[in-house]
Parts: structure tokens; sequence; C-alpha cells
């Protein structure tokens, strides 16, 4: 038992200790949260989340466009809901066990925004994002950048361009 | 420097609740001149001003009080007489000082700020030197004894100005000796002295006050502390989470009630309940009430107002005010200020008639507006009324006309009452020329938006030649309401008690089409008629039928009619932002977290007025237009099937095979709920087995009926439950039909095709 401990407390050491190292000596790393919306897979910023939860009753709200779904009770708080696969102007679909909400914050701004699919929590150097490419117009400003991944490719997002109210 | 600025501050605020008070008092004293005591009083308060400016160096300030204190001391003594005339000079000269008191509150100073008082300081000499002296009227006799007691106010005065020279001292001194210790405790040592200097000063002014009133009406001070707004409002949203953790736990306690009923356990539970709701209520009313001011705080401006309206118009006119001592929601008292502050120019200049003209209408001269606040339910009614020439309707609508305001046949439907809210319109305006007081038509349109924006109601009353009577119903606070909670399809939404009439049942046979509006006809009343789904862009799933709720709602002096499908009832809310993003949308006004735990949107009434206007749906057309979806083959029909049992499951379908209707098999009541909810088949019927697992068929009947689309849906019971409890439960659950096992194959199939209405096959 000891000697197991001693090498998990070893590795964890290893660990910190790598990861402080990568920080200091080499760049500066970007810890994100990856999630499909269609085909695609997106991430934004770990710190501009909330919380992620699994769907709850939300209630409409008249006037607004199709992609606001309307808004939902999180503990209290009265907080938008936004559909990202019809803000990105893709065919809806009904949600399913992997349907999530991510609660976004930025500054005093805050919104709920269904996505398809969790991914996972990613963390990419600097180096490994690139700036979005000019042509790219569809999604008009919301994208902060590209990611480079080994086998993949992830469109980051600008949070406080989702959550700014464009209608 | 930092002291100088701290006496400075204080020095400004008590300033400027004394020059209030002194406002007050003048108005008063006009009417009666002989009381010596409110003379005192205001001599005291130009005094002590005097004293504090001069000692903070504002010379402008202190010339200014010096020469009213002159003046103010003569008329003390009785070597004058206080004439309107004089009154008019002490009064300007106070609005000087207010003028003053703002530049030095900007500036620090009162040098160079464009305040020119040599005119009035020389007016106050001419006054105190005799020459502008009325001595025509007889002085009046005032005892003597009088004038030593006021030497000795006097004295006390100079004693309080003394203080704060050795208090700042005092404070100098302290403060020289901490810098030379640098330490940081020199803040700390500083506030602590400041606080002395106001405990010293607290003393001394009580001591002024109390001194003058102990000889009438022996009174105790006020045991008061004074805390920031915010924490009120922190407070007060606390409040509001447990009001809305209070609702649910009352919705859990009816559920719970509802499934255990005859536990012995309820009644324990009841009790926690019922006992916490009413702490909550008691604990919510006493927190609203640290929030509220009296409304005397926006009335005590309103004689001088008046005063000033009377000598410029030139007219008689006495203002009456009744309970002053209503409470208000300090945000409302304050957004009630203006809106006031307009009805009474208004009453002042329109309602009430020049001497001349009451004369001759047999009146007495001096008109009278009465201002009178007094509770009502949760409301406040502020009241006033006036005993001038009263409206004309006629006059109204025919000015509206000429404006442009209103369409001719418009003005041949409106009723007085509707006539007189005409005056509310931006733009109309009865006067014939623009005077200083009114004729732009701006006045009455601020009445009406701001009194909109607090929920309130305009009630308008008044009878040609006795006077106008105006009321203005307002909630008394803003952050927790009570409210109407109405559904329109599968929506709710709630809308503010203090702005809904009535409500009524009315049949659409009832509804009429004026100008391609829908109107419907209320006693006396044509109001305009609407559907909140078509306000909120709801769907319409299904058909609300021959019979409609009929909400009246008013806001201000507007009502109308609201269709609703349903009427949930009454019920505490809480306000709660949406955020930034959707702030500001078209009717609505915010939105609430009901006991289940959902979001409710509430209603804004103004809005919902404003977007009623641009629906042009027939109510009456939409009746009969109402044609279901075309369903040419029997495929088209498409009915579910809830059963444990595959065996089961197979002799039903079987059994409907040649109707040829689409099947959909759900193994249990949960089940069958989610396919129901997903709504992605609409059904033409259910047919449903009792005993299932997770939920049986009861349960399931009545959470099917909660959806206000599936309540006509046909729900077929199968079942070998036979007894007639069991069916009598079936009815009650809502069950359309129930089938007994074994049933014949054809005996099914008839009693599907008859429930989804099938047409027979030519």
């Amino acid at each position: 038992m000891s000697i197991q401990l001693e090498e998990v407390l070893k590795n964890q050491k290893g660990q910190i200790n790598g990861e402080v190292g990568n920080d200091i000596h080499e760049e500066n790393i970007t810890q994100l949260v990856g999630f499909i919306v269609g085909d695609e897979e997106y991430a934004i910023p770990i710190l501009n989340i909330q919380e992620i939860i699994k769907p709850i009753e939300y209630t409409r709200v008249p006037s607004t466009p199709e992609y606001v779904l309307g808004a939902f009770n999180l503990r209290g708080n009265v907080i938008p809901l936004i559909d990202l696969r019809k803000k990105f102007h893709l065919a809806s679909r009904n949600q399913n066990n992997e349907t999530r909400y991510i609660v976004m914050k930025e500054g005093e701004n805050i919104a709920g925004f269904v996505i398809d699919k969790l991914t996972e929590a990613i963390r990419l150097k600097e180096s490994q994002i690139e700036p979005a490419p000019e042509t790219i117009s569809r999604e008009k400003g919301m994208i902060s950048g590209i990611g480079k991944r080994a086998d993949s490719i992830l469109t980051i997002l600008k949070v406080d361009m989702l959550l700014k109210r464009d209608f | 420097m930092d002291d100088l600025q701290e006496i400075l501050e204080d020095f400004l605020v008590e300033a400027f609740e004394l020059i209030e008070q002194m406002d007050q008092d003048l108005v008063e004293l006009e009417s009666h001149p002989e009381d010596l005591e409110l003379l005192n009083g205001i001599f005291r308060v130009a005094h002590t001003v005097k004293g504090s400016s001069s000692f903070l160096n504002f010379d402008i300030l202190t010339k200014l009080t010096h020469h009213m204190e002159d003046v103010l001391n003569k008329a003390r003594k009785d070597e004058l007489k206080i004439t309107p005339d004089i009154m008019d000079v002490v009064l300007k000269s106070v609005d000087m000082m207010k003028a003053l008191l703002e530049a030095i509150k900007e500036s620090g100073t009162d040098a160079d700020c464009g305040i020119e008082i040599e005119e009035i300081c020389a007016k106050f000499d001419a006054i105190s030197s005799g020459k502008v002296v009325e001595t025509k009227e007889i002085p009046e006799v005032i005892e003597k004894e009088e004038a030593p007691e006021a030497n000795m106010e006097d004295m006390s005065d100079e004693e309080v100005a003394k203080e704060i020279e050795r208090l700042l001292a005092q404070k100098m001194e302290e403060k020289l000796a901490k810098k030379a210790k640098k330490t940081t405790k020199t803040n700390i040592t500083t506030e602590s002295a400041a606080e002395q200097l106001k405990e010293v000063k607290a003393k001394t002014s009580t001591k002024e006050t109390v001194k003058p009133i102990a000889k009438k009406t022996p009174s105790t001070p006020e045991q008061t502390i004074r805390v920031e707004v915010n924490r009120l409002d922190h407070l007060m949203n606390l409040i509001g989470e447990l009001v809305l953790g209070k609702n649910r736990l009352l919705k859990i306690y009816d559920d719970v009630e509802e499934r255990y009923e005859g536990e012995k356990f309820l009644e324990e539970l009841n009790q926690v309940v019922s006992s916490v709701s009413l702490v909550t209520t008691d604990l919510q009313i006493a927190v609203m009430k640290t929030r509220m001011l009296p409304v005397a705080k926006v009335f005590n401006k309103f004689p001088r107002l008046v005063r000033d309206l009377s000598r410029d118009l030139e007219k008689d006119i006495e203002l009456v005010l009744t309970g002053e001592e209503t409470e208000l929601d300090k945000s409302i008292v304050e957004e009630i200020s203006d809106p006031l502050v307009h009805m009474i120019r208004n009453s002042c200049d329109h309602g009430i008639e020049t001497p001349a003209i009451r004369k001759a209408a047999g009146k007495s001269e001096k008109g009278t507006v009465n201002l009178k606040a007094y509770n009502e339910g949760n409301q406040i009614v502020i009241e006033i009324k006036d005993d001038g020439a009263g409206m004309d309707s006629e006059f109204l609508k025919m000015k509206a006309l000429e404006k442009g305001i209103i369409t001719e046949r418009e003005a041949d439907l409106l009723s007085d009452k509707e006539a007189y809210g005409l005056i509310f319109k931006p733009g109309f305006s009865t006067a014939a020329k623009v005077t200083g007081v009114s004729g732009r038509g701006v006045g009455m349109d601020v009445v009406k938006t701001n009194i909109e924006k607090l929920n309130g109601i305009i009630d308008i009353d008044s009878e040609l030649g006795k006077g106008s009577t105006f009321k203005l119903k307002i909630p008394l606070t803003l952050a927790i309401m009570q409210a109407l909670l109405v559904s329109t399809q599968e929506e709710y939404f709630a809308i503010p008690l203090s702005s809904v009439l009535e409500t009524v049942r009315i049949s659409m046979d009832e509804v009429y089409t004026i100008e391609g509006k829908n109107v419907l006809r209320l006693r006396n009343e044509i109001l305009s008629l609407v559907r909140l789904s078509d306000l909120f862009g709801v769907k319409q799933i299904f058909d609300s039928g021959e019979h409609a709720y009929v909400i009246i709602i008013g806001l201000a002096e507007s009502k109308m009619g609201i269709i609703v499908d349903g009427l949930v009832g009454q019920e505490e809310i809480v306000i709660k932002s949406m955020g930034d993003y959707l702030q500001g949308i078209d009717g609505i006004a915010g939105a609430t977290i009901r006991g289940d735990g959902g979001v409710t949107l509430i209603a804004d009434v103004a809005a919902m007025m404003h977007l009623a206007k641009d629906i042009k749906v027939d109510l009456t057309q939409q009746a009969t237009n109402s044609v279901s979806q075309s369903k040419s083959s029997p495929s088209d029909y498409n009915v579910l099937i809830v059963d444990d049992s595959k065996t089961d499951r197979t002799i039903m379908r079987k059994s409907l095979a040649p109707l040829g209707v689409t099947l959909t098999e759900a193994t249990n009541g949960v089940e069958a709920l989610n396919i129901l909810k997903a709504n992605e088949i609409s059904f033409d019927a259910v047919l449903v087995d009792i005993e299932m697992p997770q939920m049986d068929g009861y349960t399931l009947a009545s959470e099917i009926r909660k959806y206000s689309k599936y309540r006509n849906l046909p729900l077929l019971a199968v079942t070998s439950r036979t007894s007639k409890s069991d069916r009598l439960r079936g009815v009650e659950v809502g069950m359309t039909e129930y089938i007994t096992k074994p049933y014949s194959p054809e005996y099914l199939l008839s009693a599907v095709s008859k429930n989804i209405k099938l047409p027979v096959e030519a």
C-alpha cells in the first residue's frame, strides 16, 4: 500500500512540477471546454463557464428571435436560454440524453446555451491557436480563433459576442 | 482640509433641512401672521445659517442671511408687519439661499456662482428701514413678554456657533498630533472626532428644537437611525427569495396533502408550513415598512407651490392637505412627486376660476384644492380635488378634434370619462395661450407616463361648475406584488393585480366589430378586446370554444379587455430581472419564479395596451375559420397504445388493423407521457391500460389532462378492472371511455373510430 501511495504522490508531484514548469518556461496555456453543435466541435474558455447542467424546463419569451428559446430558473435566478443550433442556422434537433445547457458568463452578462454534446476539457498552447480566417463570415465575429490539435481542429468562440444581444 | 470638508458636508445637510422647514413655516406664517412661534423659528434658521456660513467664509450667503435676519428680527419684535409683498421678498431670498447652497455643494464656494444678491439686500434694507412698510394697517397687539424668551434662543444659537468653532479647533489639534506620528490611525481618529462633532451638534440641535416645542406640546425626540438605501434594497431582495421559497413550500404541501391524505404527519407539516408562511409574510411587511416614507415628504412642498401659483395667477387658492402621514415605498414617493406637481398646477390653473368668476357663479372667492392620501387595500390613493369649474366633455372633444388627436367618429363614441381622459394625451391643451404655468400640453402626459411606470391607475370624476376629482391609485411597493396568473394555450403569464379591474366570462357572440377592431360592451362601456395569445405570439394549438374569460385591465386613464384561456389564481410574486440579454422586451415587465420552480413572465400592462393597437386579428372571423388540419386517409390518424404487456399490445394492434390508422406503442405511463411531451406526432386518441409499472393509467390520464391542448384528447381505458369504483376513478381522472377486458375486436374498433371521428368511408 505505502509503495503505491508513494508512487501516486510522486506522480502527482511530478505533474504539479511539470505543469508549473510548462507554464513558466514554455508558453501560456489556455484551458477550454469543447462541445459539439451539429457536426462541428467548438470550444470556449473554461473561465467563462459558470456551470453545465442537464436540460430543464424553460419558459418561452415572446417577441424574441427563434434562437432565443426562453428563460429558465437557475437556483432563483432567471437566465436566458439560447439554442446554438438555431443561432448557427443548423437544422434543429430534439433534445436527448447528451444535450446540455452551458451557462456562460462574461462580466454581468449571463446566459445558458443549448449544445448537442460535451466533449472534454482541452489545454491548448498559444502556438496551437490561430486567429480566425477572415473568409469565415457566417458567424459574424463570433470566432476568436481556431485551435489545432493532433487529429482535429476546433472553433474557439468569443463568449462576449455570444452573450451580446443582437435583436 | 479633510475635516473642513466634513464640516462643510454636515453644514449642507443641515442647511437644506432647515431651509425646507423654513419654506413651510413661511407659507404657514402668511396665513397666521401673528404666530410668534413660527416667526421665531424662521428667525432661528436664518440666524443659524448665517452663523455657520460666516464661519465657513461664505460671504455672499452670510450677507444675504444677515439682511434677511434683520427684517425677520424686526418682525419678531413687532416693529414690522409681514405683508404679502414683504413675504415675496423673503421667499425669494429663501430661493436664493437654496441656489447658493447648491452652488456651494457643486463647487465648494459661493463666490462667482453668478447669483446676484445686491438687489434683494437693498430691498431688505428698505424694508427694515421702514420705507416700504405699510403702516396704514393697525399693528396688531402682541404680548411683549415673548421678547426676552427670544433673546435666550439667540444666545443658544451663538453657543452653537461657538461649539462648532471649538470642536474644529480641537480636531485640528488632534489631527496635527496624529500627523506627527504618521500612523495609519489618522483616519479612524478623525472619523471619531467627526462623530463627536456630530453628536455634540445633535445635542445642541435637539436643545434648540425641543425648547420651543416644550412650551406648548411636550414631545420626545425621534428614536431613529440612518440606514443606507442599498442595505434595505438588499434586505428586500433576500425577503423576495424567501417569499419564493414560501410559495414553493405551499405548493409542495398541496401535492403532499393530496397524495398522503389522512396521514398523521400531514398535520405537523401543515403547522410548520403555515407558521413559516405567516412569519414570512410578517417579515415581508416589516421590511417593507422600513422602506416606507410618509407622503408628507412630497406634500410639504405644495403649500409653497400653490401660494406662488395663486400670486402668479391672481387667484385666491387654499390648499388643504390631509393624510400626509400615509406611507409609501421610498422609490414610489420619489416617482410621484413630479406627477403631483403637474396635477396641482393643472387644478390651480384650469380648475379654480378667478375670484370674479367664482363670485359671479355664487361660490366663495377663495378656491380650495384638496390633496388627500389614504390607503385602500394594497394600494394608496392620492386624491386631488378642486372646487373649480369642472370639465366639459363636449369642449374637450372639440379641442381634441381641432388638434387632430381623435377622429370625429371616435369623438362620438367617447363616454364622458373617456373624454376627460383626453387631457392626458400628449399635445393636448385647452389653454388659449401658453403661459408660465400651462398650455404646452406636456404636463399631463408626464403624469400619465409616470403613473403608468408605477402600474398605477388614474380615475377622473368631474361635474361642470362644481369641480373635478383626480384619483391616483398606486401600489404600495414595487418589488413584491400581487398578480393574477392567467393561461393562454400552454403558457402562463402574470398580470399585476393593481392593473386588473375585473374578470368576466363572455360568450363569443358578445364580441362586436367596430372599424376592424373587436370590442366588448361591458355595462355602459365599450372596451377594445384582444387575445393574450395574439399579443404574445402564442401558437393556437387548440380552440378555446364558445366562451372566453376576459380580463379588464386598466392603466392610468385607459382600459381594455384581454381574452385568456384560463384563470389560474392570485399569487404574490417577486419581480426578477431577466438580465441584460432579455431586458426591455416589448410587453414583458420581468419574470418571476413560481412555486413549482418554473419561470413565469410578468406582463407589462402599459406595453400590452400599446401592442394591442397593432393587432389586426378578427376574433369573430377566427372562431368560424378554425378548421382542423385536413386528414385525407385513415393513416393520417394517430393512436397511441399504452400497455405493459406485449400480448395485449399485439391484440390491440390486430383489432385496430382494419381501420388503417397509424399506431404508436408505449410500455408504461412515463414513456407515453414523454412521447406526448415530445410533440412529434399529434395523437387523436390514446388507449390506456390501468395497471402498469412506473406510472399507472390513472396517473397518466391526470397528467395528460394537465396540458390544455390535451384537454379534449380521447383517452380510452382498456382494463380488466371492472368494479364500479374503478370506473368512477376513471371518470374522475378524465378517461373518455372505459373498455373492459376481454373485449371483442369489433367493439374496440368501433369505440376507437367513434372517438377519433374517423369519416365513414363512402
